[in-house]
């Protein structure tokens, strides 16, 4: 589909991250495998890889369609349920969010049906924040870097927690380090994750500076920017000394993770990263939630498909989720949904009518574009359980269901480069009042955590939800390390336990665990000037 | 003795991002019941790993002889004669016995149970080590960063490794940079 670039037959592979980790499956019961890492070697398998394998024949997982009565779940047939979701969609338009984090073929086929089908309309759900930085890394004309390609590079710039979006990144970075000791690494983090401990340059950034402080640095390395809205350097000391390190580089590498609930401005960042790692000979490694979710976004220039801001505006339209837990993604901002198809539970199952059992995502093969250059073609671990459809194959009986002509062959897939547009300014909902609140990121988790949480390590290995608090904070506030307390925002409160950390910065607390349940503090919103689904830092309460 | 099991799992501090690939493998493979943990130093996570003293503290204090060292060389629990008392987590001067994962008792968790408790303890991944000398314990192989080293002990010098556990902690362990 690149043309120029060979297609890689890759086995089966972990697609919830751009490594892209080979999966060796080991049975070891009638109906239930384990993952394993590869037996000699060292190439790396993370929390949610290896959970893949009990999540096939996890206890919970949807085996069958269930119709909501009486504010119960009841076991339906596969024809009923889809009779059912028709009759209650009546003329109303229907829009179907479909995970963009899927083989090409089930995405092109998606758009096949919905074309076909009177009334519906296609919306790839990724992360608002993943969208955004990949359009503007697409309008940067930057390079993309594999895992491998980063070990090449001889300075970094890591934005975000990149380290535990995609952990076997880190390895490149620390492989270029033990050959060249002095090799600068940047870290551009406001909430202070594993790459900053790694870090030879801590840029000091405030709750949704990180344009800001990219900006500076970019500026200090002497990078002519050409973008509008890009504040001066000013006299933020970090990120010249980081900005002077970055100017020596002869090919940076860019690590770029779009954190939840930090910034409106992620594609201003994804768009700058890439200029800076240009113009410093390098090129972008985009740490994004699922692996084809450039290829997706790349897709959807030639399908039919929607913004998903768009589709969360419509009220009219009923709602149909397949493969994507979208309330539990928005922190529980996405409304009701009619039907939601899930391999196992999830925020967006639990609120809708109809319950519709999918393939797991290890279950489905199809052509992935990892890294945002490298195509392979993923075989699934197992097929999926009898009875159990992939994706497109439930977008296939759902259409016809509703009685329009049969679809005809899958929609060209084109994977070349976007030509995305130069990003305007940066929208600025300004400084939250302290503290702001922001969200970590755990390698034991993809996402909001919807599909990996059911394993049993994440929950057996899960302690109390931790509160990093800056030891001046604490003091302010009155609390000490490892006191319970309760973090309240936007009318909801959690559970946690303090901890003090001396590395963050003065105003910031840090939920650096739960996702699932932090998104909740934040969720997200429409911005109406951008018409882009946002999560902005917001003020948190502290209550011993 | 297996060639293999001359090695031992290193740990270069400095390249642990805290991911807990190791642990997750470990567990999914042992069936729940995890040899590695973490013990936390200030603002770092470290992974614990058995070790395998020469002169092992755990075997002594076992009350059902169920720490014996394998013809392997290799300290391992014996599934049937695990009471599950925690002697031996005690015992451990290094603390890389886990006896509870997330505040529960590892050895509640077994589906293997058949003493109803029982401790988990490393065996190096003996049922891929001892028979093929280029396979690595699987906490080794999952992790992503490096970290992990499946290497002879006698070079953890020249790798400017440290042994895992028995090691002092204290905070800020990567401001060394």
């Amino acid at each position: 589909m690149l043309g120029s670039q060979q297609l890689v037959k890759a086995g089966s592979c972990c697609t919830l991250c751009p490594a892209g980790c080979e999966l060796r499956q080991v049975k070891v019961g009638p109906d239930s495998w384990r993952i394993e890492p590869a037996e000699t070697g060292s190439a790396g398998l993370c929390p949610r890889g290896s959970t893949l394998g009990e999540l096939l024949a996890h206890r919970k997982r949807i085996f069958w369609p269930a119709k909501r009565q009486e504010g119960r779940l009841r076991q339906v047939g596969m024809d009923a349920a889809l009779a059912a979701l028709i009759e209650a969609a009546g003329d109303r338009g229907i829009i179907v969010f479909f995970d963009a984090n899927l083989p090409c073929e089930q995405l092109a086929r998606a758009d096949a049906c919905c074309r076909a089908w009177r009334g519906a309309r296609l919306c790839l759900v990724m992360e608002p924040a993943d969208r955004q930085m990949l359009l503007g890394a697409e309008a940067s004309g930057a390079d993309y870097l594999a895992d491998d390609a980063l070990a090449d590079c001889d300075g970094f710039v890591v934005i975000g927690d990149a380290f535990a979006a995609n952990p076997r990144c880190s390895r490149a970075v620390f492989e270029r380090r033990a050959r060249e000791p002095r090799t600068p690494i940047v870290a551009i983090d406001a909430a202070c994750g594993t790459a900053a401990k790694f870090a030879t340059h801590v840029v000091q950034v405030g709750a949704g500076m990180e344009f800001q402080a990219l900006a500076a640095v970019a500026a200090a390395a002497g990078v002519d920017v050409e973008l509008p809205g890009v504040p001066a350097a000013g006299d933020l000391a970090s990120a010249q000394a980081a900005g002077r390190a970055v100017a020596q580089c002869e090919r940076l590498g860019v690590l770029l993770a779009a954190e939840y609930g930090r910034s409106a401005a992620w594609r201003q960042i994804g768009y700058l990263a890439g200029r800076l790692a240009t113009a410093r000979g390098g090129g972008l490694a985009c740490q994004t939630v699922g692996a084809n979710v450039l290829a997706a976004l790349r897709c959807s220039a030639n399908f039919e498909t929607i913004n998903l801001a768009d589709a969360l505006a419509d009220t009219s339209s009923v709602r149909v989720a397949v493969g994507c837990d979208v309330v539990g993604m928005l922190g529980g901002a996405g409304g009701e949904f009619l039907a939601a198809a899930a391999a196992l539970p999830n925020q967006t199952t639990a609120a809708a009518e109809i319950v519709l059992p999918l393939a797991l995502p290890v279950e489905v093969g199809g052509t992935v574009l990892f890294s945002g250059m490298q195509e392979a073609e993923v075989e699934p671990v197992v097929a999926p359980p009898a009875g159990v459809p992939t994706p497109a194959e439930l977008i296939g009986r759902m259409a016809p269901a509703a009685g329009p002509s049969p679809p005809g062959s899958p929609s060209a897939v084109c994977l070349e480069r976007l030509a995305a547009e130069v990003p305007g300014d940066a929208a600025s909902s300004g400084p939250a009042a302290a503290p702001v609140l922001l969200f970590a990121r755990q390698a034991a988790h993809a996402g909001s955590g919807a599909l990996t949480g059911h394993g049993s390590w994440q929950q057996a290995a899960r302690g109390p939800l931790d509160l990093r608090v800056s030891a001046a904070d604490a003091e302010a506030m009155g609390v000490s390390n490892l006191a319970p307390a309760r973090v309240a925002a936007e009318g909801r409160s959690v559970p946690v336990r303090i901890r003090v950390c001396q590395e963050l910065a003065d105003g910031i607390v840090v939920l650096p665990g739960g996702m699932p349940e932090a998104r909740a503090l934040a969720p997200c919103r429409i911005d109406s000037a951008t018409r882009q689904v946002v999560a902005s830092p917001v003020t948190a309460a502290i209550e011993t | 003795m297996s060639e293999a099991m001359e090695k031992r799992v290193l740990v270069d501090l400095d390249r642990c991002i805290e991911c807990g690939s190791c642990a997750a493998a470990c567990y999914y493979s042992h069936a729940n019941m995890p040899a590695v943990s973490f013990a936390r130093a200030g603002w770092a996570l470290l992974p614990m790993i058995c070790r395998q003293c020469k002169a092992a503290a755990c075997v002594d204090a076992c009350p059902a002889e169920a720490m014996v060292r394998d013809e392997f060389g290799v300290v391992r629990r014996g599934l049937l004669r695990c009471i599950g008392c925690g002697s031996c987590a005690r015992a451990c001067p290094f603390g890389v016995i886990p006896n509870e994962l997330g505040g529960t008792p590892v050895g509640c968790r077994s589906p293997e149970g058949l003493t109803g408790h029982q401790v988990a303890k490393c065996d190096l991944c003996e049922d891929r080590t001892a028979s093929n000398p280029d396979a690595v314990p699987r906490c080794v192989a999952a992790c992503p960063s490096g970290a992990l080293q499946f290497a002879d002990e006698r070079a953890a010098e020249e790798l400017h490794l440290q042994v895992v556990g028995g090691r002092s902690t204290a905070d800020h362990l990567f401001k060394r940079r």
